[in-house]
């Protein structure tokens, strides 16, 4: 399965994930069977609105079938709940540690967004 | 002629000047005077004149309607919006109105014609007359976020194509997309502020915008005038800029205006100053017109 974790740095597998989702500065794409990964520039990251929007958008059009955030905005939630792509909430840490969290469902699965709209902004 | 009033600040007295200006080029010219309300999101220079408003006119903008039918999840109209107001997901298109800048490019790109569009209301003109003195306001609907479509359709119904008449708009604070769009097509800007670090900073910040976007013959009214005006003056020479006007600080004049009267009617004085102010306005501009023709 290939799963995208918004992060706040380019360092590989020791990438501190994001608390934020529409304007983190990267994604990472992992396929969870082979652990291969790449990490990607958020296209929405200076979107002067509608950031959830492309970011969310950006992660289908990358074919990943979950995500993996500190928070999600109302319209990124409803952007990636009618692509059917499963969105689940980190307390912090590496890329690693909430890629191992999320494989062992110690991770909540977002039902509703867990953020106001533009929380990312602030 | 269209003389813009501009500030930056909010509450220097853009509205004060814009109202007793007109009220005194009304009286001169009557009829083909016009006070135009463009601070859309809270209008209220009609306080000052009490105008009787005889015409309205709904604001509409057109949102885009995809037919799921027709749609083919292309994700043409996806690329297109430059606002992220649309998206693809799960073989069906999205649409986010809050974020939609009603462009019509959407519209425009489907190559299967599945999208129509539906006007929605986002402000209502009303115009009406005050004595000699005519006037229009725009009001932005509550909970919409974009105030330029509501002041380019009032400047559009009130401004004749030949401009004949006086027209004095008087814009929002700031010095962003509401004060561009007023300012815009304008023969003069005036820039009203008080002498304080606040007033002179916003200040800055218009006469800038002036200057990279318009560079439209422009003067300066210093409102609460006094002791510190040195702060503006200075910054006004910088600029090339005239200092055309002070009106004093004074607590009857600040009664006057609290209690809504036209400071005009109370104090003689300040007419025959504000008679001036407009007669070398009327001067600049022509200054301006023979300039850009040679």
């Amino acid at each position: 399965m290939k799963i995208a974790i918004s992060l706040e740095e380019n360092k590989g597998l020791e990438s501190k994930a994001s608390t934020i989702f529409g304007r983190c500065p990267h994604f990472m794409l992992i396929e969870t069977d082979s652990m291969a990964f790449e990490i990607k520039e958020n296209p929405a990251r200076q979107a002067t609105g509608g950031a959830g929007i492309q970011a969310a958008q950006f992660i289908l059009d990358e074919g990943a079938q979950a995500v993996i955030s500190g928070n999600l905005g109302p319209k990124a939630f409803s952007v990636l709940s009618a692509g059917g792509i499963a969105a689940y909430q980190h307390n912090g840490g590496s890329a690693q540690e909430v890629l191992k969290a999320q494989q062992t469902d110690t991770l909540e699965c977002l039902i509703a967004p867990s953020a106001d709209a533009h929380s990312g902004n602030k | 002629m269209v003389i813009t009033i501009a500030s930056g600040k909010g509450g220097t007295g853009k509205t004060t000047i814009a109202a007793n200006l007109a009220y005194v080029i009304a009286e001169k010219h009557p009829q083909v005077t016009w006070l135009v309300d463009c601070d859309v999101e809270a209008p209220n220079a009609a306080i000052f004149l009490n105008p009787e408003l005889s015409a309205r006119k709904a604001v509409e903008r057109q949102l885009p309607v995809i037919n799921p039918y027709e749609c083919t999840a292309c994700g043409e109209c996806v690329r297109a919006c430059e606002y992220n107001a649309l998206a693809l997901a799960g073989g069906k298109v999205l649409f986010f109105k809050e974020l939609c800048h009603a462009c019509g490019s959407c519209t425009l790109i489907c190559p299967e014609d599945a999208i129509s569009e539906t006007a929605e209301q986002v402000g209502m003109l009303e115009q009406g007359r005050s004595g000699n003195l005519r006037f229009a306001q725009g009001t932005l609907e509550v909970g919409f976020s974009s105030p330029t479509p509501v002041i380019r359709s009032l400047k559009k119904w009130v401004l004749p194509e030949n401009r004949k008449g006086v027209f004095i708009l008087d814009s929002s604070p700031g010095a962003s997309c509401p004060v561009v769009e007023t300012l815009r097509g304008s023969d003069f800007a005036l820039f009203v502020t008080e002498p304080t670090p606040f007033g002179l900073h916003d200040l800055k910040v218009v006469v800038e915008l002036n200057r990279k976007e318009f560079q439209l013959p422009a003067g300066i009214v210093i409102n609460k005038s006094g002791e510190e005006d040195t702060l503006i003056e200075k910054h006004a020479q910088a600029q090339g800029l005239p200092v055309l006007m002070r009106i004093p600080l004074s607590r009857r004049l600040a009664e006057a205006y609290s209690s809504g009267k036209l400071l005009v009617k109370e104090e003689p004085a300040l007419k025959e100053k504000i008679t001036r102010l407009f007669k070398t306005i009327q001067g600049r501009t022509k200054e301006e017109a023979v300039w850009k023709r040679s």
